[in-house]
């Protein structure tokens, strides 16, 4: 038999006998290697830049979606290369992320100051991962959890957009959850007050006071009347990514059949309101891209409706029959 | 057990094995085959489905659409991390318990009850996934709540850990007896090994059975609320944990094969069972490193956790990267197998795929996923892999690439010495584990690029095509191009092992011993006057290895330094 077999007893003393030299150089090697990876990190913590470490508090989902459109309220608007920003009311900015978009998103931010970050969920966990568009290695993800809210700060040098996808899996509509934000020099006086006046329409439907979010897309209802068939857009460019109903609000005559056609996905169509006599019942199930359906609109009266999983986000809508 | 067996038992059941010597009980023997041949279905299982998963991913292909690849994906994760992993390591705990020290196998009716559970409970899992319907969301590995999946889902991951706790009840007997029978002999390392293993088993186990009970609760509707951070942190236990038991499983392979084909010794029993005690400690803590991106704990927990908890099972690790192949190098050159430097590993038996196996594993499990697990546990560089596809590509490192490789070739003896059929495939057999190895091993590092420099997130079906936007990852193609291509050939090398596997167990002829192995023994045995103890042997091989591993070790962390520098300003 072989003797120092693992698979045999040890004979005498074991522990007692002497290691190899160069076993023993090894674990050296091996115990400063430890300790300089800890004192790396700890060190870091003082010296780096980067620490994810911040306060973190409990509250409920519904609290912190409160908080979320509060900021929202008080965010003003920019226009940069096109597209409309909202602008923080300081240098607080507010995240929330929903099956399956980030609310608070796009916001333009100035290169150099530094903003804290409230990162949380509205639902089930999510994943906060962001990147440089054209640098993609410039990147780093952050765990997202309804009940929490993550308080960092952050301050970006390099100007551009960012671009934020989630990244821990949140159903079936978990690859289209996108958002974005700017980093650029912006002028105060091109920042423009919410403009919540014409929201006030439809009894403030269109605001935060109503369910969900402000529909920053509405600019009034737009006249369709005159025409016996129209089309409305579900899921078109607005409200922060493709959460828009396109127009926001048609006015129509009574009999006027609506046709809506999806162009992004995982939208429905749920009635908040209509008239007494009205017995529109919207489109429950949630569908993608290519699909249509339509309705006849005969009683006159305001029908409001919403996308369910994009409210939050002002994804709000108004079929009126003049 | 199956009838495939070229061996027969004497009388009282036992029968001697003609290459390792060791003394087997039927009892044991049958056990082993049952666990091992239901650990190679689930690689068959899981195997397929990588297929479709690795298709999926790789869009020139695009294979599946979302819903269904979710799906596709909890059963490649559950077939492959859990079922394959952990039917294995219950037959090791036979092999390292009962077979090493010439036992039967007590309590034989709650193996074979374990067994049902774990088989039943893995039916149950694979049941919810196919069935999964909205509200119900596919559970992947994770199942984070408050995000729901189905019912059967809870219920089967109960019954499977409970299964895999009472099957390992018979091991534990085993070594109770050992111990009251022999109390003053010390336990063989092999034994000490899996015993180990059984330990940090049943505390990944109890936390699973933690986690899983109120949450089958919560999903049944008698609890109103899981938290969400509760949640992560018990999962991990499990989540990790069950990772865990691979690897402990795993080295305790590595010593039994290095030993058994090429010859090795204990290069120090203290030192090896030191860094097994280290893991005991440890390396439960060390799931932690799951929850460094996270809100809701503080930076004490996460370092504490991270450093002193996790470093004190890098220490383990480290300690068996060197006294393995220090073990096999003392072993050989006290057979004189081997002068100079390297002569030890030039006349290593590289054609047989028990060995080159082993040592593939060896070498992939240290740089692949040994080093990324480290640089990702550290609290700040984690921000970078958080989540992202070098995540999937760290843990291929380790158990694609190690686990498995290292149970390939423990099955291989699996078929010679538990079978007694010798393997079908020649030439192919040599070939097989070069080419699974090298081919998962470009597969891990392609996941773990994609995921670091480009930032592709994991458990997506697509990242070229996000609906409602510009923006893609259109820049990392040509990575995922070489990922698809090796993914396919790993996949046709996992294929290879099993029909060897079970072509072996159905047309192979008798295994009546291997000359080459016989000779190694004999001339341990016959090597006229008593050769210097492992210890006074030459570790010079060895020692060149370790230092290009740690050299290589310190300039991939340094690099992800250097990454983490590049990023904007987080935190205080």
């Amino acid at each position: 038999m072989d003797d120092h077999s693992p698979l045999e007893s040890p004979e005498g003393n074991w522990w007692n006998r002497s290691v190899n030299r160069r076993e023993t150089m090894w674990l050296g090697i091996s115990g400063a290697w430890a300790l300089t990876l800890f004192g790396w990190m700890l060190g870091w913590t003082q010296v780096g830049d980067q620490n994810q470490i911040g306060p973190t508090y409990e509250l409920s989902p519904d609290a912190y979606r409160e908080k979320v459109q509060a900021y929202k309220q008080d965010s003003g608007v920019v226009t940069i290369d096109g597209e409309q920003l909202s602008v923080p009311p300081g240098t607080d900015v507010y995240i929330g992320a929903l099956q399956w978009a980030w609310d608070g998103l796009p916001v333009a931010l100035r290169p150099g100051t530094e903003y804290t970050f409230h990162i949380g969920a509205y639902d089930v966990q999510h994943g906060f991962s962001v990147r440089h568009a054209d640098n993609l290695s410039q990147q780093m993800s952050l765990q997202v959890l309804p009940g929490y809210e993550w308080v960092l700060d952050m301050t970006f040098d390099d100007p551009g957009t960012y671009h934020v996808v989630c990244n821990e899996f949140c159903g079936t509509g978990h690859r289209s959850m996108h958002g974005a934000f700017t980093v650029a020099d912006y002028d105060d006086a091109d920042v423009t007050a919410p403009d919540d006046g014409g929201q006030a329409a439809y009894g403030g439907w269109f605001t935060s006071g109503a369910r969900g979010g402000t529909t920053q897309n509405f600019t009034g209802a737009v006249d369709r009347t005159g025409t016996d068939a129209t089309t409305v857009t579900v899921g078109a460019q607005g409200n922060g990514g493709p959460y828009a109903f396109a127009p926001a609000a048609i006015q129509v005559d009574p009999g006027t059949t609506v046709t809506f056609e999806w162009v992004s996905d995982t939208h429905n169509l749920l009635v908040d309101h209509q008239p007494d006599a009205g017995d529109w019942g919207g489109h429950t199930s949630i569908e993608n891209t290519g699909f249509s359906t339509e309705a006849t609109f005969e009683t006159p009266g305001v029908y409001a409706y919403y996308c369910d999983p994009h409210v939050p986000l002002g994804m709000k809508g108004v079929v009126e029959v003049v | 057990m199956f009838g495939l067996s070229t061996y027969t038992y004497d009388d009282e059941g036992f029968r001697t094995c003609n290459t390792t010597g060791l003394t087997i009980h039927k009892s044991a023997e049958d056990m082993v085959k049952l666990f091992g041949v239901t650990g190679i279905v689930a690689l068959l299982v899981g195997g397929i489905f990588a297929l479709f998963v690795a298709l999926t991913r790789w869009e020139i292909v695009g294979l599946l659409g979302a819903a269904d690849y979710y799906r596709y994906l909890t059963i490649h994760a559950w077939y492959l991390l859990i079922f394959w992993m952990v039917f294995m390591e219950i037959a090791i705990l036979y092999v390292g318990g009962n077979f090493v020290l010439g036992r039967r196998l007590p309590l034989q009716s709650l193996a074979k009850a374990g067994y049902a559970l774990m088989v039943g409970g893995a039916l149950l899992i694979t049941w919810g996934t196919w069935t999964q319907s909205v509200p119900d969301q596919a559970p992947l590995l994770t199942s984070y709540a408050p995000l729901p999946s189905p019912t059967e889902f809870y219920l089967g991951v109960d019954l499977f850990l409970l299964g895999a706790l009472v099957a390992a009840l018979p091991f534990l007997a085993t070594i109770w007896r050992e111990k009251r029978e022999h109390p003053n002999r010390t336990l063989p390392l092999i034994t000490f090994g899996a015993f180990c293993t059984s330990i940090v088993a049943a505390e990944a186990i109890v936390g699973g059975l933690i986690t899983y009970v109120p949450t089958l609760a919560w999903r049944l509707g008698y609890l109103a609320h899981i938290d969400p951070a509760w949640y992560r942190q018990m999962y991990w236990i499990i989540g990790h944990g069950s990772q865990q038991i691979n690897l402990l499983a795993m080295i305790t392979i590595w010593y039994f094969m290095t030993h058994v084909i090429g010859g090795a010794v204990v290069a120090s029993e203290k030192v090896s069972r030191f860094a097994f005690v280290l893991y005991l400690f440890f390396i439960n803590m060390g799931a932690a490193h799951h929850l460094m991106s996270d809100p809701a704990v503080g930076l004490g927990w996460r370092l504490w956790n991270t450093s002193y908890a996790a470093y004190g099972a890098v220490i383990a690790s480290m300690i068996h990267a060197f006294a393995i192949p220090a073990g096999l190098e003392a072993g050989r050159r006290r057979k004189n197998k081997g002068g100079g430097l390297f002569g030890w590993l030039w006349s290593a038996p590289w054609r047989d795929p028990g060995f080159s196996a082993t040592i593939l594993s060896i070498i992939l499990f240290g740089f692949l996923g040994g080093i990324t697990g480290v640089m990702m546990g550290q609290m700040q560089l984690n921000m970078t892999w958080h989540n992202t596809l070098a995540v999937p590509g760290h843990f291929h490192g380790t158990v694609a690439t190690g686990t498995t490789l290292a149970f390939m070739g423990l099955g291989y003896y699996v078929v010679r010495l538990v079978f007694g059929r010798e393997w079908i495939g020649d030439i192919l057999a040599t070939v097989q584990p070069y080419l699974y190895g090298a081919a998962m091993g470009v597969v891990a590092l392609m996941m773990m690029y994609l995921g670091v420099l480009f930032g592709v997130p994991r458990r997506h079906p697509s990242v070229m095509d996000i609906p409602g936007t510009a923006f893609s990852f259109e820049a990392a193609t040509p990575f995922f191009a070489v990922f698809g291509i090796f993914a396919v050939l790993a996949i046709i090398g996992g294929g290879l092992f099993l029909a060897i596997a079970v072509g072996s167990l159905l047309f192979g002829d008798p295994f009546d011993g291997d000359p080459r192995i016989t000779a190694l023994r004999t001339a341990a045995a016959d090597g006229g006057e008593a050769p210097a103890a492992p210890h006074h042997q030459e570790m010079r091989g060895t020692f060149v290895f370790v230092l290009v591993f740690f050299v290589t070790f310190v300039v991939l962390w340094a690099l992800n330094w250097v990454l983490l520098a590049q990023l904007w300003q987080i935190g205080p």
